[in-house]
């Protein structure tokens, strides 16, 4: 009977082996796969039970922590809150139990330690006993600049608005905020019942507090866009200085027997003025002719080179600003309003910032971005950004014109922001930048948006330390409403940088 | 080897309490217990069984001690303000019933040991101990519900608060009941007989009993629901009777038999069909939260656990509905990791192993067949449970062997390996001395 034996040795051997090997299968291989099932509670209440890692704006130079988890005395479970709540709410987003947005969202392999960079370190931790951490997310933000930010939309009247600050020669981003907004705290309860019920309030509420509207709403840029309509006709050479004449006929007549007017039908100089004089005016006219000559493709590869028609991630996703292909584009008549920023244009607050950040630098383009570090746990720098070109929008020469004729909005006595972003507004801080007062709503029936799009020059070899872009919803004249804000923004954040 | 045992039940013990509370439990009276239970049986084994393997009680009494923790730790969730949730269907003392069920089971196997001195006394009681199979299978099959359906399986005898699950005696029963025939008959089974086809078939006198009392005990099970329990009677006696006859063809008629039944029992009963649902597709449309719930709790419990595991009381266990008896491998796998669930099966295996170390060595012919069959079985449960869970085959509900809750299995644990101590202890102690002096037998030199 003993070779029989054997032989039943030899089979129950094999089964053990079968599931040596299925265990490993199963806890070594296809652990990861089973952990991102959905409805997996044991990962869900994971969640609770480490600490994650802090969201911080570095952009003053010092730390200030804008999203932390603490232990909740007692327990073992941790606590999300956002010091400062609504002010960045817009770029730290929140982090419920069951979902997360902005920042959170992003980064969320690397703040909750899951990430597989972090694994290194979570494995070392496992051996000696310390407890899974989550990495810490360093911002470009600069609170000084984002408070500010915050402050000016809060105070400009309740109006839906946002506005964003980029560092030009680098893309980081330096402020982004938007209006009205949410508190992430309110969010980040661990109560489910009470999570429902704060979420189906700011679902219902009109006034949508939970829409990045820097980033994920667009609006017509209005008159901001003749830097685009400018930009094409001096690289093209249709135009070939700030002083050279241009048409600008009062009215002007469209091949579709409409007309295009200046605002309040005013006569934009002796009707051919330099195309300097036609900007700092803001004269539609003029451009409206220019924009017909140039041809509407030309004005939307001019566009694109400015970052718009396409999604960006900064590395929350951004709404793609347009000058869109829609049916009959290329009617002239109409290419006349696209070139004054109106017919179908329309962009984000962020590109707002990022046509004078193109202009700021030379022409060039920085991709624009919040993350500048992700640092683990026991400092290991995980990420670090590296500044990249999104594109050559303009000819530095281009650039230089646009920079002077920008100049003359702020400074010429006749410009359209003179009274409120210039020298003596601003307290001696030299702000070029352009305004735009865009009609919408059906019959243009609504307020008008306030837009302004504005840039501090580098001076002595410096480059140029802030871009601003500002839309103000039913704010009324660009320059009125939306510079102020840019002005607000620009002061507090050079005075940060000033010591 | 006992004394390391304690200690890794001591150091597993006071890992629960740091793991649930951030501090040392109190006094760890259950290992105190547990270990004063070992020396009584180590005692009664140098007694009773002097030469036999000393790795069985060993690697028995780990497995029992590491169930003893893990129930321990599955109690204490979400009572006296310990995280996580109330295990509902846990008794807040299941520890100390366990830790009873313990004392039961080696007592049973000092009494064994001491009452069995060879392992052919068995043998006197064959038939008797066939009708006590039957008997014990028959018996939830026949009393009400009431007394004997628990979680829709009908296996059980309850009377008042005491349960028994007879189908884990009736096994040993049957077992010894096998043996004794399958010696009896294994001439004429192994020799006699027809070829059909290639295949020498015995003679249906020879075979007719065990057919019987094989066909009679599936068909209980059958009407009890009970699939883990048919399929390891099926597997017991069909090794039983290869090893027994030697051949080949009764394994291969065995496997044949066994597919053809789980098909077509698949396609009778829909519990059964839905047992091979939830195998292949655990994680396809509601079956997560439907059906293959528990399953599918086991295997993200094991996920979970990844190679190292949470550390004991440290993992989620509670969230597995019976954790504590038929997936408490996966709460091994969740708090102890692959490491642990390795270690554990390892230790399964060499207890395997011993048994037939045990059934190779021993020379009469009865104890061999009931060692090897026994060993087999061992083997087949966990196999037929860690597979189960882990994934490998469709889920049927069996214990773990040693680490379940439950006295029936643990008791009927420590009977079988006080069997295979029996036998260890015949096959490794020395020959029989023949005998030398009758009266003065008078020694003459061959010249």
């Amino acid at each position: 009977m003993n070779r029989a034996i054997l032989r039943i040795s030899l089979a129950c051997l094999a089964m053990f082996v079968l599931l040596l090997l299925n265990v490993n299968y199963l806890q070594a291989f296809r652990a990861p796969r089973l952990a991102s099932a959905t409805g997996n509670v044991r990962v869900f209440n994971e969640q609770f039970k480490y600490q994650r890692g802090s969201i911080i704006a570095t952009g003053d130079g010092s730390d200030v922590t804008i999203a932390a988890s603490q232990l909740i005395k007692g327990t073992r479970t941790y606590q999300r809150s956002y010091p400062q709540g609504r002010v960045y709410a817009p770029v730290t987003g929140y982090d419920t139990i069951y979902s997360t947005s902005g920042i959170e969202h992003t980064e969320d392999s690397l703040l909750a330690g899951t990430d597989p960079r972090l694994s290194v370190r979570n494995f070392t931790a496992l051996l000696t006993g310390k407890q899974k951490q989550g990495a810490t997310v360093e911002l470009t933000i600069s609170p000084a600049a984002q408070q500010a930010a915050f402050t000016a939309l809060a105070g400009d009247g309740g109006h839906p608005a946002a506005v964003v600050a980029i560092s030009p020669s680098t893309g980081a981003i330096l402020a982004l905020a938007s209006y009205p907004t949410f508190d992430p705290n309110d969010l980040a309860t661990l109560d489910g019942t009470k999570l429902n019920q704060v979420d189906r309030q700011l679902l219902a509420d009109k006034r949508q507090p939970l829409l990045n509207r820097a980033i994920s709403e667009t609006y017509p840029p209005g008159s901001s866009f003749k830097i685009v309509t400018s930009s094409a006709a001096f690289s093209t050479n249709l135009v070939k200085d700030t002083n050279a004449l241009v048409q600008a006929p009062s009215p002007l007549q469209l091949p579709n027997g409409h007309q295009l007017v200046n605002d309040g039908g005013e006569i934009c100089g002796d009707g051919t003025p330099p195309i300097i004089q036609a900007f700092w005016m803001s004269c539609n006219t003029a451009f409206g002719n220019l924009g017909m000559r140039l041809t509407a493709p030309v004005l939307r590869d001019y566009s694109s080179r400015f970052g718009m028609n396409k999604p960006l991630a900064i590395p929350l996703p951004v709404v793609p600003s347009v000058l869109p292909e829609v049916p009959g584009w290329t009617d002239k008549s109409l290419t006349a309003f696209s070139a004054i920023g109106q017919f179908n244009d329309a962009v984000t607050p962020l590109q707002e910032a990022m046509f004078s950040a193109a202009v700021a630098n030379h022409g060039q383009l920085m991709y624009p971005y919040l993350v500048q570090r992700v640092v683990g746990p026991g400092l290991s720098v995980i990420t670090s950004a590296k500044t990249s070109v999104l594109s050559q929008a303009v000819s530095p020469q281009v650039a230089g014109n646009l920079e002077a004729m920008m100049f003359q909005v702020t400074h010429n006595p006749g410009g359209t922001a003179y009274a409120t972003a210039g020298p003596q507004a601003t307290g001696n801080i030299t702000i070029v930048g352009k305004t735009g007062t865009a009609q919408n709503g059906i019959d243009n029936g609504n307020l008008n948006d306030a837009v302004f799009t504005c840039f501090v020059p580098g001076t002595g070899g410096q480059p140029s330390p802030i871009a601003v872009g500002v839309i103000v919803q039913g704010g009324g004249f660009g320059a009125d409403a939306a510079a102020p804000i840019a002005v607000k923004v620009i002061q507090a954040y050079l005075r940060a940088h000033s010591s | 080897m006992l004394g390391f045992v304690v200690v890794v039940m001591l150091l597993a013990e006071a890992s629960v309490g740091l793991g649930l509370r951030g501090k040392l439990p109190g006094l760890p009276g259950a290992v105190v217990v547990f270990a004063i239970l070992l020396v009584g049986a180590h005692l009664a084994i140098r007694r009773f069984a002097p030469h036999a393997d000393p790795l069985l009680l060993p690697l028995a009494a780990l497995l029992n001690g590491l169930g003893i923790v893990m129930i321990y730790r599955l109690q204490l969730s979400g009572r006296n303000g310990n995280p996580g949730l109330r295990v509902t269907d846990m008794s807040g003392s299941a520890t100390t019933t366990q830790l009873l069920y313990t004392g039961v089971g080696i007592a049973a196997l000092i009494v064994v040991l001491a009452v069995i001195r060879e392992a052919r006394v068995l043998q006197r009681y064959t038939y008797t101990l066939g009708a006590v199979g039957i008997v014990l299978l028959a018996i939830p099959a026949l009393l009400p519900d009431s007394n004997s359906a628990v979680n829709g399986a009908k296996v059980w005898i309850i009377f008042g608060g005491f349960s028994v699950q007879p189908g884990e005696f009736a096994r040993l029963a049957l077992a010894v009941f096998f043996a004794g025939y399958l010696v009896a008959k294994r001439n004429a089974l192994a020799l006699a007989g027809r070829r059909v086809l290639g295949i020498t078939f015995p003679r249906a006198r020879d075979l007719g009993p065990v057919l019987g009392a094989w066909a009679v005990s599936l068909l209980i099970l059958v009407f009890e629901t009970d699939i883990g329990q048919a399929a390891l009677f099926f597997g017991l006696f069909v090794v039983m009777l290869y090893i027994a006859t030697q051949r080949t063809s009764w394994l291969l008629i065995g496997v044949v038999l066994f597919l053809a039944g789980a098909g077509l029992t698949a396609m009778l009963f829909s519990h059964v069909m839905e047992r091979f649902t939830v195998w292949l597709h655990p994680f396809q449309g509601a079956n997560p939260t439907g059906i293959a719930f528990q399953p599918v709790q086991g295997l993200e419990g094991m996920a979970f656990g990844g190679l190292l595991g949470t550390g004991l009381g440290q993992g989620q266990p509670y969230h597995t509905p019976l954790v504590q008896s038929d997936f408490i491998f996966t709460a091994f796998g969740e708090e102890l990791g692959l490491v642990g669930v390795m270690a554990l099966l390892l230790v399964f295996g060499l207890l395997v192993q011993r048994g037939l170390r045990a059934a190779l060595g021993v020379t009469e012919p009865f104890a061999k067949l009931l060692a090897g069959g026994l060993s087999f079985v061992l083997a087949l449960q966990v196999f037929v449970i860690v597979g189960g869970v882990s994934g490998l085959i469709p889920l049927t509900g069996v214990t773990t062997p040693f680490l379940s809750e439950g006295g029936s299995s643990l008791v009927a644990s420590w009977i079988l390996v006080a069997v295979l101590i029996r036998v260890s202890d015949s096959a490794r102690g020395p020959a029989p001395q023949p005998i030398q002096d009758e009266g003065m037998t008078q020694v003459v030199r061959a010249v």
